[in-house]
């Protein structure tokens, strides 16, 4: 009896202290979870998913991830300059421009801003990008989304991606610290 | 005992050691508070507001704390001053603290309304008239800001009765200034509309506060108006060494991305003022950067440190040093450690980083009390008693910390002072599984020292003030009897 109550005991210890993985995908069909691609900064490293040229036409990448603490608590998301500092452009280029103003957007039932950005890679090309940051409380999510179509294609693609029911789990989960 | 009743018994056993482990080191009201090398001298509930930046002026023969507040909580938006009998958004504390043990609360001015970070009257610096060039010598004034939109200057002559004199508003974020006060120079950390980022530098000429006059927009190439591609970390705050240092060192960045910038103060003042890329970086010196896990929310430098241990070199037996001390933002441990740094600055272009300091989480399981644990700034005043020998570290639910920092390559923790929590202190929540978890715990915010050597702290979950003084080896350290 106590080897299986020391049996007992490990197990919930083991199960209470590990986090439990939870896969993000879409239900949306064509995309696919990758890597995230980028070295190691102030944040933990998010989720980075990938869109087949033949369901998106291009080639489009979408890195999702939240930023706990990095938000103004009563403001949210003010503005456009908000959307230019806080979402991952810059993990890409250090130069991006902004094509327009950008505009008010909710996701996974947060209030935000949606703006969208010419890239200048340093390849030298150029790439379509829009920059998604939404709020809750004190706390950011941000999703960038890159391709070399154009910024209204990859806007499109990605709303829909990011309003997929798994995605839309997934980025609540995320922001309860799940 | 039947069958079921041992089994019964090891998981219940289990189960209690398992949930009073978490909560063991939980600060309860009642008990007293946790010492070494430091003692209570007095305390004050400053209305139980939520406690920023205090600075203790030795006014005639007083010694007066202004104190800056957050704005409210949740609960409780704007707390009743006791001597109004109304409710009044959080702005400045005024306390006579002449008598240490006695503290006299004198005044609180409203600030903005708002809770948290979006309202009250964080910071605070103060300048005798008499001293600033063009001032009236029969006033002392006190810069603050009013929440994130204005800098106001009172004048505090009559503590107890303050008057606004001036107000520099139409900002969208404020923070932590410095106010030179034989010059009058200031850098206000201020957030200029049309820039990118929320909080960037404006030197103003205060030397006469009724007549503010503006000298020009601070930041980093990249926040200025008109810029595109990526936004620099904005400023937390800086420390002027004055005309004769003619140094500026800013901190960037609160708990993440940070760096120390080395700015020459006269090219500061006056270089080119417009604003462009190039105008922006021409004063500046140097970069420290830290690592992404960090921020530098105090930037307090150290000129001429005589080190011992190079006492017999031939050449660099006094270093100039900047600590800078990060600021924790998130309740529990949910983010990198944030510390202590010192910076080894002599070679200006080549600043290189010695030594840090943290308390040691398990002294005090303190990542399982409630609330923040970590840095979050210095003592900033540089009366002898102190400076270049010993710093104090507010250190959230840690309390404050005594560092031995004579040899800043070797800081070592000599006393330290973690106050009672009250019934006003408020909790601090986290989400667990979607829902907030919260607890009880001091989170002492900052600390300021004065002439006679009395340690000021401050709680951010409105314990209040509570002023210390140094006991045991603590106090040789700082070579008082």
């Amino acid at each position: 009896m106590r080897r299986l109550l020391t049996a007992f005991a490990v197990a919930i210890c083991t199960l209470s202290s590990v986090a439990v993985y939870q896969p993000a995908w879409s239900d949306i069909e064509g995309w696919r979870e990758i890597a995230w691609p980028f070295p190691r900064d102030g944040w933990p490293a998010g989720r980075a998913f990938r869109c087949a040229v033949e369901l998106c036409g291009d080639e489009i990448e979408l890195y999702v991830r939240p930023k706990i603490g990095f938000c103004n608590c009563d403001s949210g998301v003010a503005d456009d300059d908000e959307v230019d500092r806080v979402t991952d452009l810059d993990l890409m280029s250090q130069r991006f421009l902004p094509l327009q103003p950008g505009k008010v957007i909710r996701i996974a039932d947060m209030p935000g801003r949606l703006r969208s950005y010419d890239l200048n890679m340093a390849d030298g090309s150029r790439h379509a990008a829009v920059g998604i940051a939404v709020s809750r409380r004190c706390d950011l999510l941000v999703a960038v989304a890159q391709g070399k179509g154009t910024a209204p294609e990859v806007q499109r693609v990605a709303l829909e991606f990011l309003g997929s029911g798994n995605m839309v789990h997934w980025m609540a989960s995320a922001m309860e610290g799940r | 005992m039947n069958r079921y009743g041992k089994p019964a018994t090891y998981l219940s056993i289990f189960f209690i050691s398992c949930s009073s482990s978490a909560y063991a080191q939980q600060q309860v009201i009642g008990a007293p508070p946790e010492a070494s090398n430091m003692k209570l001298v007095g305390a004050n509930d400053l209305q139980a507001r939520s406690a920023y930046q205090p600075t203790i002026h030795h006014q005639g023969d007083r010694w007066i704390a202004y104190i800056g507040h957050h704005g409210g909580t949740d609960d409780i938006p704007a707390p009743v001053n006791p001597q109004t009998g109304k409710a009044e958004p959080n702005g400045t504390s005024i306390v006579d603290v002449t008598d240490p043990a006695q503290p006299k609360y004198l005044r609180h001015i409203p600030g903005q309304e708002g809770k948290y970070e979006a309202g009250g009257a964080q910071m605070v610096r103060v300048c005798d008239g008499k001293a600033l060039p063009k001032g009236d010598r029969n006033a002392v004034y006190m810069l603050r800001t009013f929440g994130g939109e204005a800098h106001e200057i009172w004048n505090v002559a009559d503590p107890a009765n303050p008057v606004l004199i001036t107000r520099i508003g139409g900002l969208k974020d404020t923070h932590k200034s410095w106010w030179e006060c034989e010059t009058g120079i200031a850098f206000l950390v201020s957030g200029a509309p049309d820039w990118r980022t929320r909080r960037m530098t404006q030197v103003y000429d205060l030397s006469d506060p009724s007549h503010p006059v503006k000298i020009r927009d601070f930041g980093l190439a990249g926040q200025e108006p008109g810029s595109t591609g990526a936004v620099p970390t904005e400023v937390h705050g800086p420390i002027s060494t004055g005309p004769q240092g003619n140094r500026v060192y800013f901190g960037y960045g609160t708990n993440k991305g940070g760096f120390l910038q080395i700015v020459d103060r006269e090219k500061l003042i006056n270089g080119a003022k417009e604003p462009s890329a190039d105008n922006l970086r021409f004063p500046e010196i140097s970069r420290l950067a830290m690592s992404a896990f960090n921020g530098a929310h105090t930037t307090f430098p150290m000129k001429q440190m005589p080190i011992a241990e190079f006492a017999n070199d031939k050449d660099g037996k006094t270093r100039d040093i900047v600590m800078i001390v990060d600021e924790s933002i998130l309740n529990e441990c949910s983010e990198p450690r944030q510390m202590v740094w010192f910076a080894d600055v002599t070679v200006e272009n080549r600043p290189m980083m010695i030594s840090s300091f943290t308390v040691p989480e398990a002294s005090g399981s303190f990542c399982e009390r409630g609330g923040r644990f970590g840095s979050h700034s210095s003592n900033e005043s540089m009366a002898p008693v102190f400076y270049k020998k010993m710093a104090f570290i507010a250190f959230f639910n840690a309390g404050v910390r005594a560092l031995d920092i004579r040899d800043p390559y070797h800081p070592r923790e000599v006393g330290y002072f973690i106050p009672s929590i009250t019934a006003a202190t408020d909790k601090r929540c986290v989400t667990v599984d979607g829902k907030d978890r919260c607890k009880v715990a001091i989170q002492t915010n900052n600390v300021e020292t004065d002439e006679r050597g009395y340690i000021y702290i401050v709680d951010r979950a409105n314990t209040g003030l509570h002023i210390l003084e140094l006991t045991g080896g603590a106090r040789a350290v700082a070579g008082l009897p």
